[in-house]
């Protein structure tokens, strides 16, 4: 304890280099907690929107994902009812959705637009995934059978087609048979992805109409939601080995936005980061240098009382270790503090590329990212210290005493 | 009276770029117990080295020292350190005390690098600043301290372990005359009380007249036969305190 005393007595020995040393390591650590918690966020809001989307896992066809279909629905689920059934016994399954996607041309008479459909259980994916409607109604199964069947179109589709609340539009693709079908449709909701490719071609409807226009009972996927993330890889191993003939993803497999944005900011980060503990490791050991440089009759002072190396050493340390704490405890107070300022002052980011909206700047709080940033920017402190001190330590005894 | 530090035919050079400057030629010396030596002689005359060989942070390049009866030429680095720490103490002509350590921290130290319990520490702290009449002045920093108030702290410093022998290089060297008086003074009573041996390297007469031998060294060579300063009776005195 004394030891840690006198290593603090000697920090505020030189208070004004002292205090920028622990300047510098206060904002490398906020700027790390700060980077890296808004790359925390980022991944977070991504993958929430990849597992809402997709779900946790994907069950299809074995040849679903690497084969090429020569007909519709070739690769489809026909026994996907049981199947559904089965993995709903789950534990860990809150729901599982199963959806078709289909492509072909939509009409209003005057105009054809080519469209990616993905028909859906509306009731069911409407307790999952959160999805902007931006006029008119979500989906439902529940309709007059005199009526046309729901279609919901994206923004860009809907204006392309001229289309409204109400307007009548005819879906036009191929059965499972090779044959060409159409059918009638009704808009019921526009609405918007934040993507314009999507909003220009992108339109929803029930499974039934689509098994309609498709001639086929068949779906394309059946989608897990489970209750917690983390136990996705849990569910897919029982799920492998329950459905061995069946496609099994993960929803990191399909999340392919997500993973090039992790990949991507990994290593802008990273490469961030690796900078930052550079000038602290170089402003610490610039500290420590001059401090070795100053007391070198100290040291050998010390020395020749009987002081061993290891012990002057250790001093040192005790320095760059109050250097670094203070630093780094000043660094998580500032990011704590911008923490809470950003989530109530709505700061919103513009819309990333390929996309129209925007979302809030946001950072996320990790107790392991604080913890494994100040574990870090300490052992930089006292790893700069070190290699700074033992050049001091080695000077003879003679000569430290000697030193001017 | 026993012998402390033996030296024999010992021998240093020292290389400054092409110039071979020998410090030491063969010096051979011999240090009773309790004793209270001066070493002078002019500057470069090897005085420094000298003490610097006997106080284990300076090594020879030839010859033989034998402290306490051990050789010490044979020993590891981190040995000659444990002796250091045990057994030697140092008073520096600029004091060289830690500035970011009270009086009283100042004096701790050597104690807290053996180990010893607190309550021990303290007690022994506590007595060698009556001793040295600082008592009023422990909680201070040494830049708050008078020259003379800090020679005296450094002297208590290389005293509170009781060390068998005590390095002084010039320690009076920046006082005024009463003051150094006062420290030289302090010395022979300090060192009378615990028995420890003294060579101090000095210029100052006041000093060298009131050691118990003086040894004049001139170009790396002990010049003639040890001066004896003292009367016998008094080295019997204290060799047996």
């Amino acid at each position: 304890m004394k030891w840690l005393l006198f290593a603090f007595k000697n920090v505020l020995r030189n208070r004004r280099r002292s205090l920028i040393t622990i300047i510098i390591t206060a904002i490398g650590s906020s700027a790390i907690l700060i980077g890296g918690g808004f790359a925390l966020f980022t991944y977070e809001g991504l993958k929430e929107g990849a597992t809402q989307g997709s779900g946790h896992l994907v069950i299809a066809h074995k040849e679903y994902y690497s084969g090429v279909e020569e007909n519709a629905m070739q690769y489809g689920l026909s026994d996907w009812q049981d199947l559904k059934q089965r993995m709903e016994q789950d534990e860990h399954v809150k729901r599982v959705l199963p959806r078709i996607q289909l492509s072909g041309l939509v009409s209003n008479g005057d105009r054809t637009n080519i469209f990616i459909a993905q028909a859906v259980d509306p009731e069911g994916e409407a307790k999952t995934r959160e999805i902007v409607v931006d006029k008119g109604e979500w989906l439902s199964s529940k309709q007059a059978e005199n009526e046309d069947a729901q279609v919901l179109l994206g923004k860009d589709l809907a204006r392309n087609m001229k289309a409204d609340i109400g307007t009548s539009l005819t879906l036009l693709s191929t059965t499972a048979d090779g044959a060409l079908n159409g059918i009638d449709v009704t808009v019921h909701g526009i609405f918007s992805t934040g993507v314009p490719d999507m909003d220009e071609r992108m339109l929803f409807i029930t499974i039934p109409t689509a098994q309609a226009l498709m001639d086929s009972q068949k779906v394309s996927t059946l989608h897990a939601y489970l209750d917690n993330t983390d136990g996705t890889d849990i569910v897919a191993e029982k799920f492998h080995l329950q459905f061995p003939d069946n496609a099994l993803k993960k929803w990191e497999e399909l999340a392919f936005y997500y993973v090039g944005v992790v990949n991507l900011y990994n290593r802008l980060f990273g490469v961030l980061g690796l900078i930052i503990i550079i000038i602290v490791f170089f402003s610490v050991s610039n500290t420590m240098s001059m401090v070795v440089r100053e007391r070198t009759r100290e040291i050998g002072t010390l020395a020749a009382m009987g002081t061993l190396p290891r012990e002057i050493l250790r001093n040192f340390v005790l320095e760059a270790l109050v250097i670094g704490i203070v630093g780094s405890v000043i660094g998580m107070a500032v990011a704590g503090g911008l923490i809470v300022f950003l989530e109530n002052a709505g700061i919103m980011m513009p819309p990333p590329p390929g996309r129209n909206v925007g979302y809030p700047l946001l950072v996320y709080f990790s107790g392991q990212l604080f913890l494994m940033t100040t574990i870090i920017l300490i052992m930089v402190c006292v790893i700069s210290a070190l290699l700074a001190a033992r050049k001091g330590i080695r000077q003879p005894i003679v000569e430290a005493l000697a030193h001017v | 009276m026993d012998t402390l530090i033996s030296l024999r035919s010992i021998s240093k050079t020292y290389h400054l770029g092409k110039t071979i400057v020998p410090a030491l030629q063969q010096v051979s010396l011999d240090v009773g117990a309790s004793e209270l030596v001066a070493l002078s002689g002019p500057s470069g005359s090897g005085k420094s080295t000298l003490l610097n060989t006997c106080g284990l942070i300076d090594t020879p390049d030839e010859g033989e020292y034998t402290l306490a009866g051990e050789s010490m030429l044979s020993r590891t680095s981190k040995e000659l350190t444990l002796v250091r720490r045990n057994k030697i103490g140092f008073v520096f002509q600029s004091f060289n005390l830690i500035p970011v350590m009270t009086a009283y921290e100042n004096i701790e130290y050597p104690l807290m690098l053996t180990g010893m319990p607190e309550t021990e520490r303290k007690k022994r702290v506590n007595e060698i600043l009556e001793q040295v009449d600082l008592t009023q002045h422990q909680h201070q920093l040494p830049d708050q301290l008078s020259g003379g108030q800090r020679q005296r702290v450094a002297m208590a410093r290389a005293l509170v372990k009781q060390p068998m022998l005590v390095i002084a290089d010039e320690p009076t060297a920046n006082l005024d005359t009463q003051t150094a008086t006062n420290i030289i003074d302090l010395m022979k009573e300090l060192g009378r009380r615990y028995g420890t041996t003294f060579l101090i390297a000095t210029h100052d007469q006041r000093m060298t007249e009131r050691c118990d031998r003086k040894i004049i060294l001139i170009d790396g060579k002990i010049n003639t036969n040890d001066i004896q300063l003292s009367n016998n009776a008094e080295l019997e005195m204290r060799g047996n305190a």
